[in-house]
């Protein structure tokens, strides 16, 4: 274990700088450069030992900071990992581009998930999220992702100004902006105020309901490594956040965000899963499915404990794998078919049955089906709200938990059930079938062995309490 | 070291399953020798482990052959397993119906690999859920038990051929009712739904007991509020008796098992819906004494109009394979009944009933599935005079038949006088009305069944059909014989059921 406080920041620093000059140089092997760099970040990540904090107290790299930073860098690294030697023909000629935005968003990322101080946490927040309005423009040729990028950017901004006003009260209450001093400030009525706004603007960035319509355009007009990584990271960074500002330090006071965060839980995942039924587009499917899985990870945040915390924690892990897994399946099958309809699947496990597998697997795990990670996710956040006496959560929860499967159910279906258009193996890149098989492990090895993630969120989440 | 004699019984089919995922790929042939050679091991062992319960000791032993691994200590999971008279009597009604299930479903063609591999699967969550005394292992095999179960249908199973008129038309049209797809997806998400109430039920006990511990036993010696009694009885009520075909949350079950392949249908009716009744009994009555007594009028009203609506149900279809489904839902409530007189007679009837039940109807699934493999046709009324060219068939639909309508000599009879018994000591003496309505109802619509496809007059267009054949009679043979034997034999089954439920319903009525 080493203890290096600005390993990691410096490190993807360092990276860019050296994506922008070897990009400049000539294109080639600035995804692979970029890949590698991420892949030696996260190891070094796993290394990494908490070594309190810096800056006068503005930055700390705690056991949750390290915790969460492992989180985005090995979803970078997937993410990265799946779109080598893509042949989106964009991705190809503005590599560069990419890359750096992308490396820029996770540097945010980081710097947000130390960040104890309201400026260098806005800061951070804001370079996480302005290279995600482009990124989703990428394909700047067609309408559909220049209308996304826009959509995207206009509620980014207003949910940033609603943070930031939101943020100026919290000052304005409490004469500081650190988070520690914050957190002990006395309660009244300006303070919340800021609070309650400040909530509202991070609902936006979580994507939860009634604040996610930015996502199902965004995903499905983005490219598809970049949604995949897009629909996790931002998320856990949020979350983050989330623990941060309302959480931390406060002790009893937490339970003040209990009703709020049981209501919002409640709102999204009824939204999210029923706005997933009718989509015939995966892409879409997966946004919708993924509000209702922010749905369900309010509902550890309804728990307002360390327990719902750390549940929080290992749900984000699980997502990470689940999730993006899916979508580089829906990747694979769009590049070889040209369709990301449901129907683009059929008949699948006939066609390519270990990438029916894995996507089964996915599918499965984002359902809550036991021995693959999902299902340990949804029962811990359910058992954190158990033992706070939301048995009402619980139950909405997992009756929901029934539509949920239902349309999954139905990707299963093409993938099994129907005959196949024809009978040629689906094409995968190495790079994408890696990128596929690290999130099978991901899934399946948490699905069998969760504890030893559970003991670290638990670990990591005490402290915040 | 004592030889984990439940653990080889649950797990070996699932052994099986890969085995055949992985080593039998290209020959069907391998495939069925690995599925009948592993459950026949369950079988042999679950025979065993029927013998060598101790009927004497059980009174004060409780569970035995039990067997306990730690999983996740610090949050009070254990791998724990341990079998009561009830249970052994289901862990053989299991192996029997499986045995005869994978003889029964020798002829599945396509992708018969997947088939019997996700069969085997789902049969270990079967027998887990019957062994498991932690709660926790106990939702995991329920689980296990009921998703394979949607690509089984999904993939395998048969549309009804029997097209809706009128305004179900219109639904067919709009849903797909009656096709395979729509059937799968029905159960699956009905049988999901159930154990989200079911989840949920757990999770209140674990919390309120508050030992830190799923287990069956620290769950049971602790004592909970009445108010949480009641609620909690409710969801385990609702939760596993969906899976019970409990009215109104049945309409999964005709659906599911008429749609299902011959060896799920065998399964499902025969195994997975006692399963439910075996959760009502074991965990809503087992743990939460006092919110059964409360709610058993309602589990007996229910029950009532179970066996009556059932059975209506069952004289009005024209589908084989829907009167079949149809008078399980009516079976179902004589089990539910039995079990919500809380008597002696009626715990005992209720029980032996799923046993019975599960050999009787696994035994009517096998016989729809191969007259409909040899007359392609599964329309009542377009079949006729079977019994002449396959007599064996004609015969063992008949026994079976019988035994569904309580005739004395096949284990049906002493169920239903049992839980006659029951109803009568019961507080609802009225119960005994509708119970045996039903009794005569099924006597009308497996008669006129029987007689129409095998006893009626014979039909030119069937003289080439064939009686059952080699791994056939297999299936038959066992299936029959389980029901004859334990008509004539029911203190076998009884004297270790007994020992079980005494001690339960001590629990129950001394508070």
């Amino acid at each position: 274990m080493i203890a290096a406080p600005y390993l990691l920041e410096l490190g993807v620093g360092a990276l860019m700088l050296a994506v922008f000059v070897v990009g400049v140089l000539g294109r080639r092997p600035v995804g692979i450069l970029a890949t590698a760099g991420v892949f030696v970040l996260t190891a070094a990540a796993l290394a990494l030992a908490p070594s309190g904090s810096a800056l006068g107290g503005m930055f700390v790299q705690d056991g949750l900071a390290i915790f969460v930073k492992r989180v985005f860098l090995a979803a970078t690294a997937i993410g990265l990992l799946s779109g080598l030697g893509s042949p989106d023909r964009a991705m190809a000629r503005r590599s560069t581009e990419y890359h750096l935005l992308l490396l820029a968003s996770l540097l945010g990322m980081l710097v947000l998930a130390s960040a104890r101080d309201l400026i260098l946490l806005f800061l951070a927040f804001e370079l996480m999220s302005i290279p995600l309005y482009v990124l989703t423009g990428f394909a700047k040729r067609e309408p559909e992702a220049v209308e996304a990028s826009l959509k995207f950017f206009l509620v980014g901004s207003v949910s940033s100004a609603v943070i930031a006003y939101g943020l100026s009260f919290v000052y304005g209450a409490t004469g500081s902006t650190s988070l520690g001093a914050i957190a002990k400030a006395p309660a009244s009525p300006l303070l919340t105020l800021g609070l309650v706004a400040a909530l509202a603007g991070l609902a936006f960035k979580i994507a939860a309901f009634p604040f996610h319509m930015w996502v199902p355009d965004a995903y499905e007009a983005g490219p598809a490594p970049f949604v995949a990584w897009l629909s996790v990271a931002p998320k856990a960074a949020g979350f983050v956040t989330l623990f941060r500002v309302y959480f931390e330090g406060v002790g009893d006071r937490a339970a003040v965000w209990a009703p709020a965060a049981a209501a919002l839980a409640t709102v999204t995942m009824l939204g999210g899963n029923l706005m997933a039924l009718p989509q015939t587009n995966t892409k879409r499917l997966l946004a919708y499915s993924g509000i209702a899985q922010i749905g369900y990870m309010l509902v550890g945040m309804a728990a307002a404990s360390a327990s719902g915390t750390a549940m929080i924690l290992f749900y984000l892990v699980a997502y990470v794998f689940g999730n993006m897994g899916a979508f580089l399946v829906v990747e694979a099958v769009a590049r070889s078919e040209g369709s990301e309809a449901t129907s683009a699947f059929r008949g699948l496990a006939q066609r390519s049955p270990l990438l029916a597998l894995s996507m089964l697997l996915f599918l499965l795990s984002l359902g809550g089906i036991p021995f693959v990670a999902g299902f340990w996710a949804k029962l811990y956040v359910f058992w954190a709200a158990a033992e706070r006496g939301l048995y009402w959560l619980v139950l909405v929860g997992a009756v929901l938990t029934v539509v949920a499967l239902f349309y999954y159910l139905l990707v299963a279906r093409s993938m099994y059930i129907e005959a196949p258009a024809r009978m040629s193996r689906v094409p995968v890149t190495p790079a994408l079938a890696l990128s596929v098989l690290l999130c099978v492990l991901g899934v399946v090895f948490l699905g069998v062995y969760p504890k030893a993630v559970v003991m670290a969120a638990l670990r990591v989440a005490t402290p915040l309490f | 070291m004592r030889v984990p004699i439940l653990s080889l019984i649950a797990w070996m089919p699932f052994v099986g399953a890969l085995l055949i995922m992985f080593t039998a790929r290209r020959s069907p042939l391998a495939v069925r020798l690995i599925a009948a050679i592993t459950t026949g091991i369950s079988t042999v062992l679950s025979l065993w482990v029927y013998a060598a319960y101790d009927r004497d000791a059980a009174l004060t032993t409780g569970f035995q052959f039990y067997e306990k691994l730690a999983l996740v200590p610090p949050l009070g999971i254990n791998y724990e397993l341990g079998v009561d008279g009830i249970s052994i009597l289901m862990v053989l009604l299991t192996s029997i119906i499986i045995f005869a299930g994978v003889f029964a479903s020798w002829t599945v063609a396509t992708r018969s690999q997947e088939f019997y591999a996700l069969l085997l699967a789902l049969v270990t969550g079967v027998y887990g859920v019957f062994v498991s005394l932690d709660m926790f292992v106990f939702f995991l095999f329920y689980e296990l038990a009921v998703l394979p179960m949607y690509l089984l249908i999904g993939i395998w199973g048969s549309s009804g051929e029997v097209r809706p008129r009128g305004i179900f038309a219109w639904a067919y049209r709009e849903t797909g009712v009656g096709s395979k797809e729509y059937a799968a997806m029905k159960l699956t998400l009905y049988l999901l739904f159930g154990s989200a109430f079911i989840l949920v039920g757990i999770f209140a006990l674990y919390v309120a007991a508050g030992t830190a511990s799923f287990s069956f036993l620290d769950l049971e010696a602790a004592s909970f509020d009445p108010a949480l009694q009641r609620w909690v009885f409710l969801a385990f009520y609702v939760g596993f008796g969906i899976l019970a075909g409990i009215w109104p949350l049945h309409t999964w079950s005709p659906d599911g098992h008429a749609s299902a392949p011959t060896a799920v249908s065998m399964l499902h009716a025969g195994v997975l819906m006692k399963l439910g009744a075996y959760g009502v009994v074991r965990v809503g009555m087992g743990l939460l004494p006092s919110g059964a007594t409360e709610l058993a009028w309602l589990v007996g009203g229910i029950a009532c109009i179970n066996v009556v609506y059932g059975a209506l149900s069952a004289m009005a279809q024209v589908d084989l394979k829907y009167v079949i489904a149809y008078s399980s839902v009516s079976h179902m409530g004589l089990v539910m009944l039995g079990a919500a007189t809380l008597t002696e007679a009626g715990l005992n009837g209720s029980v032996f009933q799923m046993f019975a039940h599960g050999v009787m109807t696994g035994l009517f699934f096998a016989l729809v599935g191969l007259v409909y493999e040899k007359a392609h046709s599964r329309e009542i009324f377009r079949m006729g005079g079977f019994g002449r060219v396959m007599p064996g068939i004609a015969t063992a639909f008949t026994i079976a038949g019988l035994s569904s309508l309580g005739l004395p000599g096949t284990s049906g009879f002493v169920a239903e006088i049992l839980t006659f018994m029951g109803a009568w000591r019961s507080d609802h003496r009225w119960w005994l009305v509708p119970a045996v309505a039903g009794t005569f109802l099924t006597a009308v619509y497996v008669l006129r069944v029987a007689k129409q496809i095998f006893w009626g007059p014979p039909s030119p267009h069937f003289h080439h059909l064939e009686d059952a054949r080699g791994p056939e009679w297999v299936a038959l043979v066992i299936l029959v014989g389980v029901l004859v034997l334990f008509g004539f034999l029911p203190g076998v089954a009884l004297v270790p059921v007994d020992t079980a439920t005494v001690p339960l319903l001590s629990r129950i009525l001394q508070p």
